[in-house]
């Protein structure tokens, strides 16, 4: 077990360490250095050359590329991404204080897609062959192919427009400071129903497909098939002996959402102005502030990267035959 | 069409009335696509002027701007197209008109007909779609062909790499590209294309494992065959068949993408007519006009479902333990 939790956290480094060369290659495939990029063609002319060379100097920009690597790697691995163009505060800073509104809306969402998907998936799969899972399978399809941001929009169209039910955009209202802190709780409340609910059909039909493919698959397997034989009732055949295996698997729904998750943040804050990181990412990129965009993608991969390697390792201990597997 | 793999899938596939519906939705999409000039252009499809007999609406598929062209000489007979605006002809007098008079689908912000738009962005959706999952197919069989081929450190070094890019955010990764680079519809399939193509890899690479050492492989090998000729020859063709679900995925998926690329104002450059931009219109007017959600949202969802239901019954057709 140690050896498996062993060699899974070297793998981890190793894709750390593939995840900043990726992240490096991309910033150096843009043609022409940072400095003409950020000033345009016509700015490197009215600076004088000793200027850029010194600018050149301080961020390590005449050095070969192997030791900028090294230079930004060293940054990256402390979470030091250089300042912002946009404000001139440290990346950390502005990524930090998102993160929690971020984190949020993901959760909430999460929680919900697997309470509702994971039932229905398995309820779905005990149905083999009926009219009913048929109709539920075509369901999760038609919800995995609604685009999200489409989805928003009918949301906000229906609930805010027309019945003015939740409100439109953001995390509070423009009263919110004068509420008191009850009316605080209701109107946060109230501004994440609609973001939450974008954000969780999706995840729900993942889950749901996830988790009637799982119990299918244990279904089929002979240790079902003797029980059956044995005489339990379908009952406990299903409650005993397959249900429990199934959820094994669902581990791995961890490390399969997540990235899911928060790509989903970037088009979900950006239509409700949910002030996390995916707004943040999507200003970022429309503003061009490179330090801030390459930041955010490193710490995504890490969240997605530590997602996963959670994930391996918390099936190792459900799961006997994957870390016995391994040694032999 | 009778023992061969694809014959029987085939046969197994048309079993489904829903993916055959879907397969069908696919085709007329595309050919709508294809034809797009033909079906919403402001030009007749034929005209006669003093100059003999013409067709203005043809002429546009070689053009990229047709609304720059000067008037047309005027016609004696002209036959006019089936929606009969352009999809970049502003009309500021018919502003965010809801469907119906002379437009089907009303029009946008700028007096734009939306049907017209909706038409040539299934051009931008359909192209982006099929050429992102092309170039995910080609890079992804060649990296788990030679992962599966050779074994060993080929597959441990591809392995590693798919794990890392697996470990970006698909749209953060993606929006980064397209920040770093001009945002086209070059641009789009390119980024699209080069990662996601990690499920192709998989597929291609677990189906390598399994017939590497099969008889035909052996006997490849025994006749002298060169390891370029076994793969691309002998073992290629008969791993494609999970590419093939795995590609249908794809391609909704591409164009899941793609659209909200250009909701996000990242994805093909104004005014091309795109589903994503239009939606993003839509969310400038959400006060106003209903239509500018429903339409474009309806084209992104069928197009995305059907190719996401004909990719699952591909996927059953070639489970041999469904029925």
């Amino acid at each position: 077990m140690i050896v498996y939790v062993i060699r899974r956290l070297l793998y981890a480094v190793l894709t750390f360490l593939g995840i900043t060369v990726a992240t490096f290659v991309l910033i150096h495939s843009v043609p022409g250095d940072p400095i003409t990029f950020f000033l345009g063609r016509a700015g490197t002319t009215t600076i004088p050359p000793e200027t850029l060379a010194a600018i050149r100097a301080e961020f390590h920009l005449d050095e070969p590329l192997p030791r900028q690597y090294l230079h930004w790697v060293r940054g990256a691995a402390t979470f030091d991404f250089g300042i912002s163009i946009i404000d001139r505060r440290p990346v950390r800073e502005r990524i930090l204080e998102k993160l929690p509104n971020t984190f949020q809306l993901n959760f909430l969402a999460f929680a919900i897609a697997a309470l509702l998907g994971i039932p229905i998936g398995l309820w779905s799969a005990t149905r083999s062959g009926r009219l009913t899972e048929r109709a539920s399978a075509v369901g999760f399809f038609l919800l995995y192919s609604l685009p999200s941001f489409w989805v928003a929009l009918l949301l906000m169209q229906f609930f805010s427009v027309r019945y003015d039910i939740f409100p439109l955009l953001g995390m509070t209202s423009d009263d919110y400071t004068e509420l008191g802190t009850a009316g605080k709780l209701a109107d946060r409340l109230r501004h994440l129903v609609l973001p939450v609910a974008t954000m969780t059909y999706a995840q729900l039909a993942i889950f749901a497909r996830f988790s009637k493919a799982t119990l299918t698959e244990v279904i089929r397997q002979d240790f079902i098939t003797a029980a059956r034989a044995k005489g339990a009732g379908p009952a406990t055949v299903l409650w005993h002996h397959a249900f429990r295996n199934a959820l094994i698997p669902m581990i791995t729904l961890l490390g399969i959402t997540v990235p899911h998750l928060i790509s989903g943040s970037v088009i979900v804050e950006q239509i409700f102005q949910w002030d996390g990181v995916g707004l943040l990412y999507i200003q970022s990129v429309l503003s061009r502030d490179y330090p801030t965009v390459m930041g955010l993608t490193v710490v995504t991969a890490v969240v997605t990267l530590l997602a996963s390697l959670v994930a391996d390792i918390l099936y190792a201990f459900a799961d006997p035959r994957i870390r016995l597997g391994e040694r032999a | 069409m009778s023992d061969s793999l694809w014959g029987l899938t085939w046969s197994r596939f048309r079993r489904s009335k829903l993916a055959t519906l879907a397969l069908v939705y696919v085709g007329v999409a595309t050919v709508v696509a294809l034809l797009a000039p033909l079906l919403a252009n402001r030009k007749p499809l034929l005209a006669k002027t003093a100059h003999g007999w013409s067709s203005p609406a043809l002429a546009d598929f070689w053009n990229a701007y047709p609304e720059l062209d000067a008037p047309a000489s005027p016609a004696s007979f002209a036959l006019p197209a089936p929606v009969p605006f352009s999809p970049n002809t502003i009309d500021l007098r018919a502003r965010l008109e809801p469907p119906g008079n002379g437009h089907y689908l009303g029009t946008d912000d700028l007096g734009r007909d939306v049907l017209s738009r909706m038409i040539h962005g299934a051009r931008v959706s359909l192209a982006v779609g099929y050429f992102a999952t092309l170039i995910a197919v080609l890079v992804g069989s060649l990296f788990g062909a030679l992962a599966g081929y050779y074994g060993g450190a080929a597959d441990w070094l591809v392995s590693r790499f798919i794990e890392v890019v697996l470990c970006f955010p698909f749209l953060f990764l993606l929006l980064g590209i397209v920040a770093l680079f001009k945002p086209s519809m070059m641009t789009i399939m390119i980024a699209l294309g080069l990662t996601s193509w990690t499920s192709e890899a998989r597929y291609v690479r677990g189906e390598f494992l399994r017939i590497r050492e099969v008889e035909y492989a052996q006997a490849a090998r025994a006749s002298g065959a060169r390891d370029g000729r076994i793969i691309f020859r002998h073992l290629l063709p008969n791993a494609l068949a999970p590419v093939l679900v795995s590609a249908s995925f794809g391609v909704a998926a591409a164009i899941l993408t793609e659209s909200a690329l250009s909701f996000l104002g990242l994805g093909v450059a104004l005014p091309t007519a795109s589903w994503g931009s239009i939606l993003s219109t839509a969310h400038e007017h959400i006060e106003y006009g209903w239509w500018l959600v429903l339409f474009p949202g309806l084209a992104i969802f069928s197009t995305v479902a059907a190719f996401n239901i004909v990719g699952e019954r591909v996927r059953e057709a070639l489970d041999p333990r469904s029925d």
